[in-house]
């Protein structure tokens, strides 16, 4: 036999266990009764039989032989062939019930053990309790058919079962009904869910919602807030990033159709130049967006040592012609070999930043200052110098995607301070920015934590 | 035509000056918010090109403030803002066109001309005043319909003449319309002017009202 499966709407779950359970605690207490009542009905019924073999015992010690003509006792009341009896006098039948057999109820021999027995004859099953006199002379049998105690137990059981057959399907109807209007919030928010909007990611309101659907609804609305910021920040990192592309793709466009049109030559030549740091610039903006997007898509890249002054000076030295074309000093003190864990490559783009930031942000003949050292705090890698610096406001906002320090004359994309703090994290670097006492202008501090040893 | 450049990216302002000059607007570029406004409130300028980015003041404050202050020059807003409720709302604070980056610069060229145009209220794109037509996009002059040859600021100072005609315009009025910042003005540069383009337009076009400047009489709309 297949086992049923549950079924798979929660009401009908609940009114199958509720049901259920009802009906199982409802024949435990009709089995329960009707034991019950059986062994209290045994009781009191084997002890009338008890008591009624006495009265006959003591009749018949008193007649004893008197009445030996007249056997078969009259029946005096309907229900009377339900009860039977026998006297036997030395072996003799002396007195019995007009239902009784002839012989014996119970066995056939002299001897007879007094005590309760459940023996069939006349085709009916009957409880009979035999005893003997003290003389043993006296043998009494009284037996009742057993149908009548089976029918006192059923009237019992019923009298029981009853009502619970009338009320079963009254409470199925209340239980039903009252499932129902617990569950209607459930299905209200299922309906307001399939209603809503596809794209629509306000919070969902069930009114009288029970206690027990708050964190359900307060998990979905939390799901459906980070949803919308996600959306939300990738909208505007479009528009963002579709706004800083567009800036420089007007420019080369303007700077091209200028050249175009110049007849001087002069003029021509500082267009065409323009066009051509356009185009750099476009592309240093697209290579910025695509690191940013790697980084944010979760490449950490593979972290092997990194001596982190080699990697410095090496960079150091791409970064430095535009520097030294604006006669700016540029001074590395990356001598001693500082061991970081991390990818050589991301390595490189932080560093590669944060020195194209301070040469650009530098007005000519400033003073840049790269220095790796290592101490007990870890490997700092300083960047400094002697530009303008920037306030204390944009120092917080450093970082954020796009953000510019505004005046700066730069046209910088924004993206440069999101790529470095990306990387330092994902390394387990910290960042400082502060003003350089030294220099005057900015300082930055990447720290990284001391590598394990042998690590 | 003099008009006002308020653009922060360095390239983008280079080329856009360079490509406007070469279509013959005088361009005084300024970089930030705060000059723009600045330079709009003290400067009689035909026209601006505003873009919104701008530092220390956003552009379309820059915008609203200026329309606050009751200046109606022509606004073209220039941006890489290209959503819809941002351009409902640069045109609603007050600017006349709105142009999403990057821009034809012939284009830039001739939306800022029929800005300037309408201000006027001249609806057609050809100038003219008695046997004189002025086409602004050519850069061309007809006298009764043979070609005649103009400088640049001679050409400046007709057009400025004929799109105010029946206004005096002072001699600083006509300097500021003809020189963009930086550019040397001699004192007498005005009237030198207009003395070679008496000469070459005819001698009754400009009248001249003594003590206060010189004026073009309105009348004719092109036959």
């Amino acid at each position: 036999m297949r086992v049923l499966a549950p079924p798979r709407s929660l009401q009908g779950r609940l009114l199958v266990l509720l049901l259920g359970l009802v009906v199982s605690v409802w024949l435990a207490t009709a089995v329960t009764t009707w034991f019950d009542a059986r062994h209290e009905l045994d009781e009191l019924l084997d002890s009338h039989l008890a008591q009624a073999a006495a009265i006959l015992v003591m009749q018949q010690s008193h007649e004893a032989g008197e009445q030996e003509h007249e056997v078969d006792s009259p029946t005096l009341h309907r229900y009377a062939p339900k009860v039977a009896f026998q006297v036997f006098h030395e072996g003799r039948l002396a007195l019995r019930s007009a239902n009784a057999p002839a012989s014996r109820m119970i066995g056939t021999g002299e001897r007879i053990e007094s005590g309760f027995r459940t023996v069939t004859f006349d085709g009916n099953a009957w409880r009979v309790f035999a005893t003997h006199g003290a003389e043993r002379d006296v043998q009494v049998f009284v037996g009742e058919q057993m149908t009548s105690r089976t029918a006192i137990l059923w009237a019992v059981l019923r009298s029981t079962l009853w009502p619970m057959a009338v009320a079963l399907p009254l409470l199925a109807l209340a239980v039903w009904w009252s499932i129902n209007r617990s569950v209607e919030p459930l299905r209200r928010l299922g309906r307001s869910l399939a209603e809503r909007d596809a794209s629509s990611l306000q919070p969902a309101v069930i009114q009288g919602a029970p206690l027990e659907m708050t964190p359900m609804i307060d998990a979905l609305n939390g799901l459906f807030q980070r949803i919308a910021e996600l959306m939300e920040s990738e909208r505007r990192f479009t528009a963002d990033a579709a706004h800083e592309l567009r800036t420089p793709i007007a420019a080369i466009r303007a700077q091209a159709q200028v050249a175009l049109g110049e007849v001087d030559a002069g003029l021509r030549r500082h267009a065409l130049q323009a066009t051509l740091e356009g185009c750099d610039r476009a592309t240093r903006l697209v290579a910025q967006l695509l690191t940013l997007s790697r980084l944010e898509a979760g490449a950490e890249g593979t972290a092997i040592d990194v001596d982190l002054s080699e990697l410095v000076r090496r960079v150091v030295a791409e970064e430095a012609p535009p520097g030294l074309r604006k006669q700016q000093t540029i001074e590395v003190d990356a001598a001693n070999q500082c061991r970081v864990k991390g990818d050589a490559t991301l390595l490189a783009v932080l560093t590669r930043n944060l020195v194209d930031n301070a040469l650009r942000y530098s007005p000519e003949s400033a003073t840049v200052r790269i220095t790796v050292q290592t101490s007990e705090a870890g490997v700092r890698l300083r960047v400094e110098d002697s530009g303008p610096g920037i306030s204390d406001v944009d120092m917080k906002r450093l970082g954020e995607r796009f953000f510019r320090v505004l005046g700066s004359g730069e046209g910088g994309s924004g993206l440069g301070w999101s790529i470095v703090r990306r990387i330092a994290a994902a390394h387990g670097a910290s960042i400082q920015v502060s003003r350089s006492p030294a220099l005057g202008g900015l300082r930055t501090d990447v720290v990284w934590p001391l590598c394990s040893q042998g690590g | 035509m003099r008009i006002l450049l308020a653009e922060d990216d360095p390239l983008l302002g280079d080329g856009l000056r360079a490509g406007l000059r070469q279509l013959g607007f005088l361009v005084d570029w300024v970089r930030d918010g705060v000059a723009a406004e600045r330079e709009l409130r003290t400067h009689p300028y035909a026209a601006a090109v505003l873009d919104l980015g701008l530092p220390l003041k956003d552009g379309m404050a820059v915008l609203q403030d200026v329309r606050r202050a009751g200046i109606v020059l022509p606004v073209l807003v220039l941006t890489a803002r290209d959503a819809l409720p941002d351009r409902i709302r640069g045109l609603d604070v007050g600017a006349d066109d709105y142009v999403v980056k990057p821009v034809d610069l012939n284009e830039l060229g001739a939306r800022l001309r029929a800005l300037v145009r309408r201000s006027h209220g001249q609806p057609q794109e050809c100038l003219s005043a008695q046997d004189i037509v002025l086409d602004p996009a050519a850069r061309s002059v007809l006298r009764s319909g043979t070609p005649i040859t103009l400088s640049a600021r001679e050409f400046d100072l007709l057009h400025t003449l004929m799109l105010n005609a029946g206004r005096v315009l002072s001699r600083e009025q006509l300097e500021q319309h003809l020189y963009s910042w930086g550019q040397e003005v001699d004192s007498n540069a005005v009237e030198v002017h207009i003395h070679h383009l008496r000469r070459k337009i005819g001698g009754t076009l400009i009248q001249t009202v003594r003590g206060v400047g010189y004026m073009l009489q309105r009348e004719g709309r092109p036959t």
